[in-house]
């Protein structure tokens, strides 16, 4: 036997006393009759760490001396909702160019090998309705990452060979859309329950791949990348107003005009379109033959973050399907009936526009059908019958005992007050962090009883399934539901991987 | 371009070479009187504590006819004990005892229904239509049981009890050598976790055994049987691994999932979680002496297990000549290439380790080469992979459009003939050691990844990897790295494997108005 506690040497007396006290206690038959020390908790403030740089943006700064390192991101105010039209996947062509493409001095493969011999991660993207560029490095190599982040930031070179490599990529990554079956759930899914023309829904195309040249990308570039459009968040190993000075003089030093396509002009973003479209309902089918497992997604339009119904919706859905094992939808889809691996449902509340309520699973295809239906039937249940005390409980203590893994880093701590700042959080609600827990303590189980009778309306419900067209018509003997049971059928056609166009 | 400020230049490579060492996680090692072994890691970054256990049983401890028992073993870990889960823990042995009599029928009659199968009076055991009358008779007997259980079950209490705690990331997973336990709680519940965790040992109940069977199906079709080219990449691992117990699959093969029954189960449990078969580890916000006390109040009451842990005996047979498979799927072509190599904790593995990531990364020599150079392919990768029995180097790549998966693989093989035969110049193994370097500090950064590395190290063998490893790393020289390429690479010891797009599915392209 090995006793390797040269740590717990200091302490030996006491342990061995506790140990022996600790021990005559009987060990109780239920957690409940454990007695915890108390545990209090109060989250960060975001004013603590908030610096309104000189140059322009925001940062978030918390110093964090436990390791050598430094983290930074920027959120910029960019996104695939201002690609112009028939250059879709522009922004995230972009995004990939910002880190992949060279900057300043640094050819590509001269940033790329810098990079990498540093030891450092460096990252950049552009999604749907923000891009970020991040920064991990040794912090004894701080003022080097600092300077390539303003390489990359302001002086991008989008280097041709670079462009014509990630389009091949971008194009061969396109062919394999209607591989796998997740993916063009996720897609029709998007289609139902926004809309064909809602910009979220332009995808890229061979042709508009194709289009795409330097100037395009450097365009798009200057016109959202300047400081006023970024958010900061940094985090590590640094003295405070050390790193306030260096980003100073990082966003004060962006330069101005210095090629032909700098003539374009810097502007804020305007607003993100809302206008989205939902799907009449019924059941939509797309015929995958060649899968063993349908996939299936419950639809209802949805919520934003800042509806008052938010809290109750939250806690809610935790009880539907959002809970994991507990939750109704796992309990009976998966634990009872062992249909599926993975059963769930969301309700998020969209930032910027309403995203909806969705519930899914995978299941065989002879039992899509049954599954289907219990689903429902828990769906509809939430609107007809109240929860239970304890079920609402539960959820609260769940939500309520694990917030302070929140703020787990100071990492994570910076980056949730920097995109809160980004996305408009930090203004409209300023001690949203601090009174979050009161605001989820103070749901009751006629709240939640209310919210789903208002939004999740049966007679709305978009279901859709991909998978074996007839193996998921024929059902299962031993459950005679049929999916015609769940609404009239809709077959979809499957979309031209190149074009998105529906296929004959 | 104008440029206004300039912080930094380039230096030449080799004089900024690094040469850091990460610290060393403070680790506590403590070994109970069943056997139990424990690892303390004090840290109050975060209010919380990430705990867990590893069991030192995975697929590679299986037998065929119950491939897939470690992983289905794993998912009834959460079906409560003796007084989680049931509100008449009698009654529920009771029903439980017997849904078993009436499955023992229902496999007297899958016996026979295998016997049709090879009679070729039915297809498939898994289509209704094919059961016959009794079987279907034995199902309602048996779903009326279970509805009867119903009664009397908790659902899913184990969760609940911790998730309405507080706890986070509550999870486990299998793999061929170990089956990890985990999940962070606040700061003040150490002791729910050593009442819940020691129960579940201590006092496990697998109760809905039949349905979360199920369940592990749904997980294979999910996993294996509907992407693309899982049933390629099951039956190439399949042929790749000849005698080791690795060659099925940690999810189990379809027909002995159905097949394995609650008894076979309680056996696995009663040789493979035995107290000497496993390791705790705490990491977080937690007073030493307090810790320690409660850890062996609440483990050191489970008895020493009495059955010898059986080892894994069988060596990989050393392959005579090349294993080629060639397969057509919805997918783009691509090629998949292994060696056998060497297992965890092996001499050569560092070595092996740095020539993974000359070849892999973006300014590794297969993307440099492969992808911008000739440009036969779109992507390509390297790496190797030390499991506890044995090891193995993987490499491949996606061909471009207009090349094949032929031309990748000769530019794989080319680029390991020049590792052969040319060392690696200083400055290009100087930045392979440097990230290696960096990333000993990033895994130190929460409760949870530094839970996860000590599990897996103890897990594959020995947790002080998570210390030595490092060192070892930054001690691999050029020879080294010129030494292995020679060693594990000849031809006669390589599997490959080819994916070419099924011709019926090809994507409809150029279809598009130009």
């Amino acid at each position: 036997m090995k006793f390797l506690r040269s740590i717990f040497v200091a302490t030996l007396t006491g342990m061995v006393s506790l140990a022996v006290v600790r021990a005559a206690d009987a060990i109780p038959d239920r957690p409940e009759k454990i007695a915890f020390p108390p545990f209090k908790y109060e989250p960060p403030k975001p004013e603590d760490y908030r610096v309104q740089l000189k140059s322009g943006p925001v940062a978030y700064v918390i110093p964090d001396r436990q390791l050598p390192l430094v983290n930074v991101t920027i959120y910029v105010r960019v996104g695939q909702y201002l690609e112009p039209a028939g250059k879709e996947g522009l922004a995230e062509l972009t995004g990939w160019l910002l880190r992949h493409g060279g900057a300043g001095t640094n050819t590509a493969e001269q940033l790329e090998e810098r990079v990498a011999f540093l030891g450092a991660e460096l990252d950049a993207s552009i999604g749907e309705t923000e891009g970020t560029v991040s920064l991990n490095l040794l912090s004894k190599d701080t003022d080097e990452g600092l300077g390539i982040l303003h390489d990359v930031l302001f002086e991008p070179r989008f280097q041709a060979d670079k462009i014509a490599l990630r389009k091949l990529q971008i194009l061969q990554d396109m062919e394999q859309r209607n591989d796998d079956s997740s993916g063009i759930e996720g897609r029709e899914a998007d289609f139902l329950a926004y809309g064909e023309n809602f910009w979220a829904n332009h995808y890229s195309t061979s042709n508009s791949i194709t289009s795409i040249n330097a100037t395009d990308s450097a365009q798009f570039h200057h016109q959202w990348f300047a400081p006023s459009n970024f958010v900061i968040a940094v985090s590590g190993d640094f003295d405070r107003d050390t790193m306030v000075a260096k980003l100073e003089q990082l966003f004060s030093q962006h330069t101005g005009p210095v090629t032909s396509w700098h003539d374009f002009p810097q502007t804020t973003p305007p607003p993100i379109p809302t206008n989205t479209v939902f799907a009449a309902p019924g059941v939509y089918l797309v015929n995958k033959p060649d899968v063993d497992q349908g996939r299936v997604s419950f639809i209802l339009p949805g919520i934003l973050r800042y509806n008052p119904d938010y809290y109750a919706v939250i806690l809610m859905n935790d009880i539907l399907g959002g809970g994991g094992f507990t939750s109704h939808i796992m309990s009976r889809v998966r634990s009872d009936e062992g249909l599926a691996y993975d059963a769930h449902s969301s309700f998020p509340g969209g930032t910027y526009y309403p995203l909806t309520f969705t519930a899914g699973f995978q299941s065989k295809s002879r039992t899509v059908s049954y599954a289907a239906s219990i689903v429902k039937e828990e769906i509809v249940k939430m609107t007809t019958n109240v929860v239970k005390d304890t079920e609402l409980n539960d959820a609260k203590r769940a939500f309520i005992n694990r917030f302070p893994q929140t703020f787990a880093t100071k990492s994570a701590t910076a980056n949730i007050f920097a995109h809160d700042e980004f996305m408009g959080r930090y203004a409209r609600d300023p001690h949203f962090w601090a009174e979050l827990r009161s605001r989820i303590e103070a749901v009751t189980t006629d709240d939640a009883l209310r919210v789903a009778k208002k939004y999740l309306v049966p007679d709305k419900l978009v279901i859709l399934v991909v998978g074996n067209k007839d193996d998921i018509l024929l059902g299962y003997p031993n459950h005679p539901v049929k999916l015609s049971n769940l609404g009239n059928i809709t077959e979809l056609p499957l979309r031209d991987p190149m074009t998105m166009q529906p296929m004959k | 371009m104008q440029m206004t400020i300039r912080r930094w230049i380039f230096l030449p490579v080799f004089m900024a070479a690094l040469s850091l060492f990460a610290q060393d996680v403070p680790v506590v090692e403590e070994t109970l009187t069943n056997g139990m072994r424990i690892l303390f890691v004090e840290r109050h970054d975060e209010p919380a504590i990430a705990g867990g256990w590893v069991a030192h049983v995975g697929s590679s401890n299986e037998k065929t006819g119950s491939t897939g028992i470690a992983h289905l073993f794993e998912h009834m870990m959460f079906k409560g004990t003796t007084t989680i889960g049931t509100t008449d823990y009698a009654k529920d042995q009771e029903i439980l005892d017997q849904q078993e009599k009436v499955r023992d029928e229902m496999r007297a009659e899958e016996a026979k229904m295998r016997v049709m199968l090879r009679h070729g009076e039915i297809d498939d055991l898994l289509k209704p239509e094919n059961w016959t009358p009794h079987y279907k008779e034995l199902q309602k007997q048996f779903q009326q049981l279970v509805d009867e259980e119903r009664k009397v079950l908790a659902k899913n209490e184990f969760d609940r009890i911790y998730r309405s705690a507080g706890a986070t990331g509550m999870n486990a997973w299998t793999s061929p050598d170990m089956t990890v336990y985990f999940e962070s709680v606040p700061a003040n519940k150490l002791e729910l976790w050593c009442w819940m965790e020691s129960e579940r040992i201590y006092h496990s109940v697998r109760r809905e055994f039949y349905s979360e069977r199920d369940v592990v199906f749904e997980e294979r079709r999910m996993r294996t049987d509907s992407p693309p080219t899982g049933l390629l990449e099951e039956a190439f691992n399949a042929m790749f691994w000849e005698s080791m117990p690795y060659s099925w699959p940690t999810l189990g093969w379809p027909s002995d999932i159905p097949a394995i029954s609650k008894k076979q189960a309680d056996q696995f449990f009663a040789t493979y979680y035995s107290p000497q078969n496993i390791t705790l580890v705490i990491v977080g916000d937690f007073v030493p002496a307090q810790a320690d006390a409660m850890v062996k109040k609440y483990f050191e009451r489970i008895p020493r297990g009495t059955n010898a842990i059986p080892d894994v005996n069988t060596l990989e047979m050393k392959q005579p000549g090349e294993k080629r498979l060639n397969g057509e799927a919805d997918t783009n072509p691509q090629v998949d290439i292994y060696w056998h190599t060497v297992p965890f904790g092996h001499k050569d593995s560092y070595a092996l380790e740095i020539l993974s990531q000359i070849l892999s990364t973006r300014t590794g020599r297969l993307y440099k080469n492969l992808v911008l150079g000739s440009g036969v392919a779109s992507d390509a990768f390297a790496r190797q992979d030390s499991l506890k029995w044995a090891g193995d180097f993987n490499a491949g790549g996606e061909a471009s459009d207009g090349h094949t998966p032929g031309e990748v693989e000769q530019g794989v093989y080319n680029e390991i003939d020049k590792l052969k035969n040319e060392d690696i110049p200083p400055e290009e193994l100087q930045k392979v050691k440097n990230n290696f370097a960096a990333d000993q500090y990033r895994r130190l950064d929460s409760n949870m990844s530094i839970l996860m590395n000590l599990l897996v190290n103890d897990g594959d063998g020995d947790w002080h990897e998570i210390n030595n490893f490092g060192p070892k790393i930054q001690a691999v020289t050029a020879a080294d790295v010129r030494r292995v390429a020679n060693e594990y690479f000849p031809k006669e010891n390589r599997a490959v494997a080819t994916f070419t797009r099924k011709t019926s599915a090809a994507p409809a392209k150029d279809k598009e108005a130009q």
